[in-house]
């Protein structure tokens, strides 16, 4: 770009395309969605066929999350080393899931000490209903329609629990998950692939 | 009656990167160079009389030993780049 003389439809064009290049910056490569589809598919599903087999620690499945933490952690260290912007998209979606963990935390310590164990399928439910916020949020912020989609069968299944026997109710999580982050998980990363393509 | 066109932001690198910033929190130099196709000494220069105008922040550190630069547009740049087309208009519009 030369340092010369502009007319006032020239500077007009340039904001227009700075704007445009700014605004098709989608760092968002689905690999936090897949980790977590894939490790609370793998949990819900294990757990329901463990119950299924009279295994007594059957809960003991989701150690695996604190893998996938670990996992998270290293990879977004890396993430924001590599980093050359931050865009307020970036900014406002990581809020969101900060208030996801939040309520996921709070929700799951705090059920976990009023509930009797028989009645664990309390907190699927409202994990189902947690899953929701962070995945609609975020499709709307990115304006990407796969997870506004994903959120909403999130809210749908929960609904569904209400009417479906106690031991179900686990294999609903599995299915909230392949639709609200698996899905959507690996669309984003077509999507990203594509943009880094065309750069 | 027509405004004059703020002449820090009436050049044609100075105002790219002002409509690049004010899109984002804060961006690297590697990436507004990128974005702006400009090369590394004349972008510099311009970002410097940016910063000099005090429309935006440039703070210097290192990453992984490597020197890293980081821009961020200033609310006196946000002021100014929206006065700016607010002027670009008025012209436009006649």
């Amino acid at each position: 770009m030369q340092e010369d003389n502009i007319t006032q439809h020239e500077s007009l064009a340039i904001i227009e395309s700075m704007i445009n290049k700014a605004k098709n910056q989608f760092s968002e490569n689905g690999f936090i969605y897949l980790l977590w589809g894939w490790v609370i598919l793998i949990c819900s599903v294990s757990q329901f066929i463990l119950q299924h087999l009279h295994y007594a620690k059957h809960y003991l499945v989701w150690m695996l999350t604190w893998l996938a933490l670990i996992v998270q952690i290293i990879y977004s260290a890396r993430r924001d080393k590599k980093r050359v912007v931050k865009t307020y998209t970036d900014e406002i979606i990581g809020y969101v899931w900060i208030t996801f963990v939040i309520m996921m935390l709070l929700c799951g310590t705090l059920t976990s000490r009023q509930l009797p164990p028989q009645q664990y399928y309390v907190a699927n439910i409202i994990i189902l209903v947690l899953y929701g916020m962070p995945t609609f949020l975020s499709g709307i912020i990115l304006k990407f329609r796969p997870l506004v989609t994903g959120g909403i069968c999130c809210w749908v299944l929960a609904v569904a629990a209400g009417f479906l026997p106690h031991d179900l109710i686990i294999l609903l999580l599995a299915l909230a998950v392949i639709a609200a982050w698996i899905i959507p998980g690996y669309l984003l990363r077509s999507r990203y692939k594509k943009q880094n393509l065309l750069a | 009656m027509f405004k004059e066109l703020d002449p820090i932001l009436h050049s044609q690198l100075r105002l790219a990167v002002m409509s690049l910033l004010i899109s984002v929190k804060e961006a690297e130099f590697t990436f507004i160079r990128e974005k702006t196709n400009a090369t590394a000494g004349n972008l510099s220069v311009q970002v410097n009389k940016l910063k000099e105008a005090g429309y935006i922040d440039v703070t210097k550190q290192f990453k992984d030993n490597y020197p890293q630069t980081v821009c961020k547009i200033t609310p006196v740049g946000i002021a100014a780049f929206d006065e700016y087309v607010k002027n670009l208009q008025t012209y436009l519009r006649q």
